[in-house]
């Protein structure tokens, strides 16, 4: 049978397609939150042993990421009143479809990178793979609780990568956890100024004001 | 062939009887589940018995193809029931490579059906074709990515060597890709049986409707042909699934078409329960929905390809 | 080949007969007909003979020949006068309602050239012959192409494919250029044994071979000249390029192939790559036209593209040392060519009687024509059933072998597994084909007619044998494939020099019988049915009624849904790739039609090219003086060039 950390791993990619092919806000959130939620099985399944250290990490990663965050998330929708992505940049089925090209790529470039060996091969995929979805989240869609998730997403394939140097750099996923306080500022940014499209400095044209 | 396959045709016979309880079974769950009586589980064996019996009535414009349509139709998926492994073993008739025929006979009879709406002249029945081309068009690549992972998981080229032995043997090497590809083939029949969330049996309102309103203008014992192909279509997708989520390698042959049974049953009870659960998706969402099939079983190739 | 030689020499000769006794039509007529039949018939007859003979093909046709046969050469050969010749007699009739005005004359012998060309195309064994005979298969194509030349239309469409024609030679010219330097002779045994020894410039040579062979063939993205020119070209004229011509560019990547032996992976590799994104492409794009011949030279992009899969399949065979699924791929593209030029003919030369009965190619304005050519109706039923691939029709059986390939790669190891993953692709084509046949043909010829009227009803006749011939082989090979598949693995064998095993082609004959076994049952079936249900209809007919118009009394022709709307939701969710561009009033719809390709990047680098050239037009003088100067400073370049050379 399959072990229970590669199910988890799958079973991330799968709330990748999730959000990737949802129009409803609030089902990106559910999504994100069942992402966060395998996430913080993961320590578990892939170091069992119940050390401190893993239980810790599993703890926070639960409270962070899939409590926290997506509470936060569904008050931003009620403060700025958006429901749905309206008009994302890709259609919902060709972004679905680049999704599945994007994992294929991962799948097919993570055994060729120089990494040392770990305990599963699925894990460097599915953390690529989570990265190019987050990217392709972030740029495609154009409200700004969206690309927050994109954000969130592009950071758990982070995490996913790190979880395999968890023996050999310390604290480098309670950093990557960290980093979610920068997705808090944000929804608290949308929250506070009931930001509804995309940030403004996103937009890329404004840059060139920039020179002399 | 070298022996004459008494058993495959006994299980055809079989199923051939249950299939009109298909649909009855999953629109009774649906109404229990949402707080009604319903229709009887048996409603269609009436129904087809009270269609045979009534007459016909032929629009002008209509002509041989649109009287042939239901009859190819039925045809074809009769032949389809052939190359199926219905226990779990053995087809009737089989070769290498039949899951293409499979797919290519079910292709045959929507050809025939929509060709026949064209017939009628109708713009309504036009609109249905339409549909019934545009979400056949997204779900058949989602059904050969399924073959295909069911190739990649047993090496087999053939329906019926398939189904059985190998895949019981290939279940605990991939067994998220089985699951993967009959979740993705479960979304597939919900498409090709015209049931909630791509369309609904129930509608009478034709702007809404996909597969119904092609057949308006048929009539008697021509509806009760289509109807019938209608249940005996979900039966077979359902044997399908029940073959790849459930396979029947070492049971005895009787076993094995009791469990047959209860998986088309529990199929039927799964898409009426997905039919109380969720509303029907607008047209332009269809697509996505296969395409999320798609992905799904794409997903279960890069998998398998690993 | 002296039976071959002296076919073809009857084939040209009715055609100047046909050009010579213009005056008196019903000799010119005759001539043409019973020269056309008398010359296919020794070329065909040794064609077949050479394929179901059972003793090994000859290694060679006489060593220094130039023309030659092989069970290669012999199955396209089959193609090429079979198709050609049932296409040319339906000629005769088409084209004699357009007597008074015109030298139809002058188009029998330039068909019947264009014939005679092909021939020489595909039993070519030297480099010069093969050149002579395709450059004159393109100018005499040309000259068909633009045969209703007082349109401005059909000059652009026989330009451009003039300027793409041109193209792929240079391109040919190129390839064999790189090939046969250390050649002497220039024959394709000398080319064989050098490209086993030079391995260097194989890689050229393929990619000039699907450069050149590639855009003849029309796959995208070099199909553009392809629509055009098909459409413009007379309907029967169109069948000959679309069902025979463009397989001439298969068969030159197959003789290729032979020549060169496995090709590298990466060829492979992107020849099954530009097969799926012809064959998704080309049928998407034909679902949008409007025009119905436009709309059938789409679905030869579509139907090259799906014998490219086979192609690539078969080369992705011998590359990983998989020669029973090598074989399968080559037998399925071979199939594939074959069965493609039987349809599309087919459904060409309906189009040609539908544009007789009622003088329009517009889907849109046609209708309910099946109550006034019952025949052709019929007949464009059954290529329409085969074209999308459907049992138990002749397109299901090469698809089928395709499938069947690419699922069978999936049961290998390695990188050649991916390949199964094509099989979701060639689905999709099936189902865009089904939803493109399906809106052709009810818009065509069912409902109740548009707007077209029906000038004249009578002009069907004399141009159905033809298609009932085209028909019945359609229906012959889907019923019994076993006819031709072992003919056609013959033939694939010759590309894979020998490297198929016998279990494969057993296996095949036995999965074929089966085929027809299935076939047979659906015809049992269908009949069966018919019958029960016939037995419990009211005798006398039925009562007749109007169709069902939801809350409206009565249904009127404007009210059917037309083939543009039919298509309109489907297209709309391919988005920017569909090629349309919808125009929505208050209460107006509108769907325009564009080539991606041709309007995105074949017309702004035709510009481009013209703006980058202009600087280069200081050097046309008008002046002898100087030309005489570029011509002596061209040669003194040259000869510099060599004396550099030979002083290394």
């Amino acid at each position: 049978m399959q072990p229970v950390h590669d199910v988890l791993l799958l079973l991330v990619v799968l709330t990748n397609f999730w959000v990737l092919g949802t129009t409803r806000l609030s089902a990106t959130i559910r999504a994100t939150a069942v992402q966060g939620a395998l996430l913080a099985g993961l320590p578990l399944a892939l170091y069992p042993g119940l050390s401190p250290h893993i239980l810790g990490l599993a703890v926070g990663t639960f409270a962070v990421k899939a409590v926290l965050l997506p509470v936060l998330l569904s008050r931003a929708i009620r403060e700025a009143a958006v429901r749905r992505e309206i008009e994302p940049l890709i259609g919902f089925a060709p972004s679905m479809l680049l999704g599945a090209l994007a994992v294929a790529l991962a799948f097919s470039i993570a055994p060729r990178l120089p990494l040392p060996e770990l305990r599963t091969h699925v894990l460097v995929p599915v953390a690529l793979s989570t990265v190019v979805i987050g990217l392709l989240v972030l740029t495609t869609r154009s409200k700004a609780l969206t690309q927050v998730v994109g954000y969130l997403i592009l950071e758990n394939g982070i995490y996913v990568f790190g979880l395999s140097q968890v023996e050999r750099v310390p604290f480098l996923v309670e950093v990557g956890v960290l980093l979610d306080i920068f997705v808090g500022v944000f929804i608290m940014g949308i929250v506070v100024f009931h930001i509804n499209r995309e940030f403004d400095s996103l937009d890329s044209a404004r840059l060139t004001e920039l020179r002399d | 062939m070298s022996t004459f396959p008494v058993f495959p045709i006994l299980t055809l016979l079989i199923v051939l009887g249950l299939a009109p309880a298909l649909p009855g079974i999953a629109n009774r769950t649906k109404s229990a589940l949402t707080g009604r009586r319903g229709a009887p589980v048996m409603q269609l064996y009436a129904d087809l018995a009270k269609l045979w019996r009534k007459g016909v009535v032929y629009s002008r414009t209509t002509t041989l193809v649109f009287r042939l349509a239901p009859v190819v139709l039925l045809s074809t998926t009769l032949l389809a029931a052939c190359l199926l492994p219905l226990d779990g073993q053995a087809a009737i008739l089989g070769f290498p490579g039949d899951l293409v025929a499979f797919a290519g006979l079910f292709g045959l009879g929507r050809f025939s059906l929509v060709v026949a709406a064209m017939d009628t002249g109708s713009s309504f029945e036009g609109m249905g074709a339409s549909r019934e081309v545009t979400v056949a068009a997204f779900a058949e690549p989602a059904l050969f990515l399924c073959f295909t992972v069911l190739v990649l998981a047993t090496g087999q080229l053939q329906l019926d060597g398939m189904f059985g032995l190998p895949l019981a043997a290939a279940w605990p090497l991939a067994a998220p890709s089985l699951v993967l590809a009959a979740v993705s083939l479960f979304i597939v029949t919900l498409a090709e049986t015209c049931r909630v969330p791509v369309d609904d049996p129930l509608t009478h309102l034709e702007l809404t409707m996909i597969h119904e309103v092609m057949v308006l203008d048929h009539s008697g014992p021509d509806l009760a042909l289509i109807l019938y192909a209608g249940g005996l279509k979900m039966a077979l997708f359902g044997c399908l699934i029940v073959g790849v989520l459930a396979p029947r390698a070492h049971q005895s042959r009787a076993v094995a078409l009791a469990e047959l049974v209860l998986g088309l049953g529990l199929v039927a009870v799964a898409i009426g329960a997905v039919e109380s659960a969720m509303a029907r998706l607008r047209m332009n969402r269809v697509p996505q929905l296969l395409v999320a099939a798609s992905a799904l079983a794409g997903f279960a190739l890069i998998l398998l390809l690993r | 080949m002296m039976l071959l030689g002296a076919g073809l020499c009857i084939i040209v000769l009715s055609g100047i007969l046909a050009r010579a006794l213009e005056r008196r039509t019903r000799a010119a007529d005759r001539a043409f007909r019973w020269g056309m039949l008398a010359g296919c018939a020794p070329g065909l007859w040794a064609a077949v003979s050479l394929l179901v003979s059972q003793s090994p093909a000859p290694a060679s046709a006489g060593a220094g020949a130039a023309f030659g046969l092989d069970p290669l050469s012999a199955w396209f050969l089959i193609i090429v006068l079979g198709v050609g010749t049932t296409t040319a007699i339906y000629g005769i009739h088409y084209l004699a309602r357009e007597r008074p005005g015109r030298r139809i004359g002058t188009a029998h012998l330039l068909l019947a050239v264009l014939i005679t060309a092909m021939a020489g195309v595909v039993t070519a064994q030297t480099i010069l012959a093969f050149m002579g005979a395709w450059e004159i298969m393109a100018i005499t194509a040309y000259f068909l192409v633009v045969f209703e030349h007082e349109h401005a239309e059909v000059r652009r469409a026989g330009l451009l494919y003039l300027v793409l024609s041109h193209v792929c030679i240079i391109a040919l010219v190129g390839m064999f250029a790189a090939w046969g330097g250390g050649v002497a002779g220039g024959s394709f045994q000398e080319l064989a044994a050098s490209a086993v020894h030079q391995r260097a410039p194989v890689a050229l040579v393929l990619v000039l071979a699907l450069i050149g062979f590639g855009i003849k063939a029309g796959v995208v993205p070099g199909h553009f000249w392809l629509p055009s020119a098909h459409a413009s070209a007379p309907s029967h004229v169109s069948a000959v390029l679309s069902g025979v011509m463009i397989k001439t560019g298969i068969y030159g990547l197959l003789r290729v192939l032979t020549l060169v032996g496995p090709p590298p992976a990466w060829w492979a590799w992107s020849v099954l790559l530009l097969g799926l994104a012809s064959a998704v492409l080309g049928v998407l794009w034909a679902l949008a036209q409007h025009d119905l011949k436009r709309l059938l030279a789409y679905h030869s992009v579509e139907n090259i593209g799906i014998i490219l899969m086979g192609l690539g399949l078969g080369a992705l065979g011998s590359v990983y040392h998989h020669p029973a699924l090598a074989l399968l791929g080559f037998t399925g593209a071979l199939l594939h060519t074959l069965n493609h030029a039987l349809f599309k003919s087919l459904l060409f030369l309906g189009a040609g009687a539908v544009l007789r009965v009622t003088g329009t190619r517009e889907i849109d304005r046609l209708g309910g024509l099946v109550r006034v050519m019952p025949r052709t109706a019929w007949a464009f039923l059954i290529a329409a059933v085969a074209i999308v691939g459907l049992p138990p029709l002749n397109g299901f059986v090469s698809e089928w072998l395709i499938f069947r390939g690419l699922l069978g790669a999936g049961g290998t190891a390695g990188a050649l597994r991916s390949a199964s993953a094509a099989a979701a692709g060639l689905a999709l084509t099936g189902a865009l084909a089904l939803a493109c046949f399906t809106k052709v043909y009810g818009a065509l010829f069912l409902g109740s007619p548009r707007e077209a009227m029906v000038r004249e009803s009578a002009a069907e006749r004399g141009l159905v044998a033809p298609q009932l011939v085209l028909a019945a082989a359609c229906i012959t090979i889907g019923v019994l494939p076993i006819l031709v598949i072992p003919a056609a693995m013959r033939a694939a064998a010759v590309v894979l020099q020998g490297r198929g095993a016998i279990d494969d082609v057993v296996a095949a004959t036995q999965a074929a019988s089966r085929i027809s076994l299935a076939a047979l049952g659906l015809v049992g079936l269908t009949a069966i049915i018919w019958l029960v249900r016939a037995g419990r209809m009211v005798r006398g007919g039925a009562p007749v009624a109007a169709t069902w118009g939801g809350a409206f009394p009565t249904v009127t022709s404007r009210m059917q849904y037309t083939a543009s709307s039919y298509a309109a939701s489907l297209l709309a969710l391919f988005g920017p790739l569909s090629g349309t561009h919808r125009i929505v009033g208050p209460t107006s719809f509108q769907v325009h039609t564009t080539d991606p390709i041709l309007d995105r990047v074949g017309r702004p680098l035709w510009g481009w090219l013209r703006r980058s050239a202009q600087g280069l037009r200081g050097i046309q003088t008008g002046r002898i003086m100087w030309y005489l100067i570029y011509v002596i400073s061209a040669l003194l370049g040259l000869l510099l060039y060599l004396w550099l050379v030979a002083a290394q």
